[in-house]
């Protein structure tokens, strides 16, 4: 048993000379620098402490001390080798591991550590990794996802050829060419007009407005015939310069691509029960980042409409008309929905962004 | 003591189902008292899963305070943990593996992964090439580095002071995990069971336990019963789901008013989906859990020895498809800190119905010469999820 001194100890334990499976007691004495193995049936090896290797412990194994040749001594006596450990300066850094794995408190204190790591990594550190990723990326890039994307659009038939006339077209350009001039970003901008409902289309986008990294904004016929004026667009257009000026799309695509490594890293695998059921919470994260980025944009399209109209009213107005698909409806029409309602939707909710837009001017207005 | 003994001593061990083999064995022996004595060791696994959880937790948290470099630490001490804690005839398990071989592996493959990653979706310029060179080498390379990690894990495996080891060579390898595979996917799953043959033959007529090989007494058909059950799971169980699930939206009339452009789906149809969706979860997770249940079972019932040892199970694989799918609704339930407990769970059922026959003591085996193995296929098999099939 333990000696309570470490220079001089013994250890009773199993005894393996490496060479057969054979197990035989045994019993290893420790003075000093030496060792002695006494096994039965074997006669007395000596070995130096410098020879000896000592396995770092797990809790609940016995102890395995190694000699040179693939002998060992197996012992249970956990104490007696830790003292023999702690003498000879071995297994520093796994010990004080054994340590933490020994309480409960520190065990607790690293699920906390993990809830803690966890959520300010999805809160904070992947969007910011995102965003830092999304603005060093090369305009080269962007210019090349916008053409691709056109291209897929076009080449799929989601999007037709506009129906308005020239005359529109060159007044539509004109206002998107104010909108972007007052709201700054470097980006090569771009407005196609599109026919949201062609005819061979997979499915029809109908009135609808989107922003592709590179610059380039898509709005369908569609939007621009549920507008009642031209300020309601140009209030859209500042929405989707918003998404350009903050590279909103790239960063969504990044924080997708880190969400789904980390569910791999996290279930250990690819492709199974795990991470499908894993896909559930990302969906809804990708959505949280989502909403987190349209209410960006809007601000930007806020400080636009407030500073050209000195309200956010046409805005407000659009999305209400875009939530009911009624031309006559204002921003009155829309009422707030559930909160799951709100949960599951990829924009926040269209009541919420109008409150969100009326709370914007009356702010300015105070000011 | 020789390892491969005289063959007309060898005994012809009862054939049959094992469940039934004990009390066979037991007249058999005490009819015939010239027939070697057969000893039956049953495994044991005294791993506690709150100890573990401390294990598991703290292992993890270091990982992550050292962004990832503590990673094969944690593993090497977790599977020693469950190595240590598995007995056989009074002597436990080890497992040896080096966590710096190990990073090695890792680092390598990481980086490998992480290009092919970013490649594939952010598609820079010339993605194709390094995600085309990548995929390439990982498809031509699969069969060798399942061949290393089969090689790597054995010699990292102790049991009374002598190493296991793998034999494994790479034509085995092609055969069994390049060739069989693509057979299966050009069958269209026909050859799968083949397939699987192929692979646990490959994996148990190449180890070894000191110098003593050991055999695979399975046959083909019997993967073809496991394939084929497993097959009548999902399907019957898909038809048992789906006439509800589908009942249920043509009852609330909801199948019409899925509106994409008007953005949710009513609640009804997402109710239903999420229904399926779930179902369908259960149903996957239950027939591929009785296909790696009863595979486990099938290939301990087979394994022999040196000729003298023989590896048996009487586990349910029922029971264990219960455990596993159990398992997996609690880790999900508490956000995976059960993941410690179900891996106790399981490993001790398993090992209550695990055996070992052996007509000869289990100290009599010997030690083979084994050079160090490379972690890089271990390393690989992790981290990309290859299945070694248990």
């Amino acid at each position: 048993m333990t000696e309570p001194d470490p220079a001089h100890l013994t250890l009773s334990g199993v005894y393996f000379d490496g060479r057969t499976s054979r197990d035989r007691a045994a019993t290893l004495e420790v003075s000093g620098g030496t060792l002695v193995l006494r096994a039965e049936g074997e006669p007395e090896t000596r070995w130096e402490t410098a020879q000896l290797g000592i396995d770092p412990p797990i809790p609940g194994i016995r102890r395995v001390l190694k000699f040179p040749g693939g002998a060992r001594f197996e012992t249970g006596d956990d104490a007696g080798v830790s003292a023999l450990e702690a003498r000879l300066g071995r297994n520093r850094g796994l010990g004080r591991v054994r340590r933490l794995e020994s309480r409960w408190g520190t065990a607790l204190g690293a699920v906390a550590l993990m809830i803690l790591f966890a959520w300010g990594f999805v809160a904070f550190g992947l969007p910011a990794l995102a965003r830092t990723a999304a603005t060093a990326t090369p305009d080269a890039v962007l210019a090349t996802f916008d053409r691709e994307t056109v291209e897929l659009l076009e080449g799929q038939n989601y999007v037709g050829p506009t129906r308005l006339s020239a005359a529109r077209q060159a007044q539509l350009q004109r206002v998107f060419r104010q909108v972007t001039s007052r709201v700054g970003g470097s980006s090569p901008y771009r407005l196609l007009l599109r026919d949201g409902n062609a005819p061979d289309a997979p499915f029809a986008l109908g009135a609808n407005a989107f922003a592709l990294p590179g610059g380039t904004v898509v709005m369908t016929d569609q939007l621009v015939r549920l507008a009642r004026d031209d300020r309601e667009l140009a209030g859209v257009l500042a929405h989707e310069a918003g998404h350009v000026i903050r590279r909103h799309t790239l960063a969504g695509v990044y924080q997708g691509l880190g969400l789904s490594l980390l569910t791999v890293a996290v279930t250990g695998d690819l492709v199974s029960a795990g991470t499908f059921a894993a896909a559930v919470p990302a969906a809804l994260l990708r959505n949280g980042y989502s909403r987190a980025a349209e209410t960006e944009s809007d601000e930007v399209a806020a400080r636009f409409l407030l500073r050209e109209y000195g309200t956010t009213r046409p805005l407000r107005n659009l999305l209400a008309r875009l939530e009911t698909l009624d031309r006559n409806a204002d921003e009155h029409s829309v009422q707030g929905g559930s909160r799951v309602e709100d949960l599951l939707q990829t924009h926040p909710g269209t009541a919420e962004r109008i409150r969100h837009l009326r709370g914007l001017e009356e702010q300015a207005r105070r000011r | 003591m020789t390892e491969r003994p005289d063959p007309t001593v060898s005994p012809p061990l009862p054939p049959g189902p094992p469940a039934q083999e004990f009390p066979r064995e037991a007249t058999a022996v005490a009819d015939l008292p010239t027939a070697p004595t057969v000893t039956a060791h049953p495994m044991s696994f005294t791993g506690q899963s709150g100890e573990y959880f401390r294990i598991w937790i703290v292992n993890i948290a270091l990982t992550v305070v050292t962004l990832g470099l503590y990673l094969p630490w944690a593993r090497v001490r977790q599977r020693q943990y469950f190595y240590g804690h598995t007995w056989l005839d009074g002597q436990n398990f080890e497992y040896t593996a080096s966590p710096l071989a190990l990073l090695r592996g890792y680092l390598i493959v990481g980086a490998f992964f992480l290009a092919y990653t970013l490649a594939t979706n952010l598609q820079f310029q010339g993605w194709e090439v390094v995600a085309g060179v990548i995929g390439v080498l990982f498809v031509a390379l699969y069969p060798w580095l399942v061949m290393k990690s089969l090689r790597f894990l054995a010699v990292s495996t102790t049991h009374r002071g002598l190493r296991f080891r793998h034999h494994g060579r790479s034509v085995g390898a092609y055969t069994s995990y390049g060739l069989a595979n693509v057979a299966a996917v050009l069958s269209g799953g026909l050859a799968l069971p083949w397939a699987w043959f192929m692979q646990r033959r490959y994996q148990v007529e190449n180890a070894a336990y000191g110098s003593a090989r050991a055999t695979f007494r399975g046959d083909v058909g019997d993967f073809y019963v496991i394939g084929l059950t497993g097959l009548a799971v999902a399907i019957g169980g898909g038809v048992l789901l789906a006439v509800p699930v589908i009942a249920l939206l043509v009852g609330l009339g909801v199948l019409g008013d899925f509106d994409v452009v008007g953005g949710l789906p009513g609640p009804g149809v997402i109710a239903g989906i999420a229904v399926l969706y779930a179902g369908l979860l259960a149903l996957y997770a239950v027939a591929w859990q009785y296909v790696r249940a009863a595979t486990l079972r099938l290939v301990l019932n087979r394994v022999e020895v040196g000729g003298v040892v023989r590896t048996q199970a009487t586990f349910s694989p029922w029971r264990l498809v219960w455990i596993g799918v159990s398992n997996t609704v609690v880790q999900l339930l508490t956000l995976g800190l059960a993941t410690p407990w179900a891996a106790v769970r399981r490993t001790r059922y398993v090992m209550s119905g695990v055996q070992v026959r052996s007509i000869q003591s289990l100290d009599a085996f010997c030690a083979d010469f084994t050079p160090e193995e490379s972690a890089l296929g271990e390393a690989a098999t992790e981290l990309l999820d290859i299945n070694l099939g248990f």
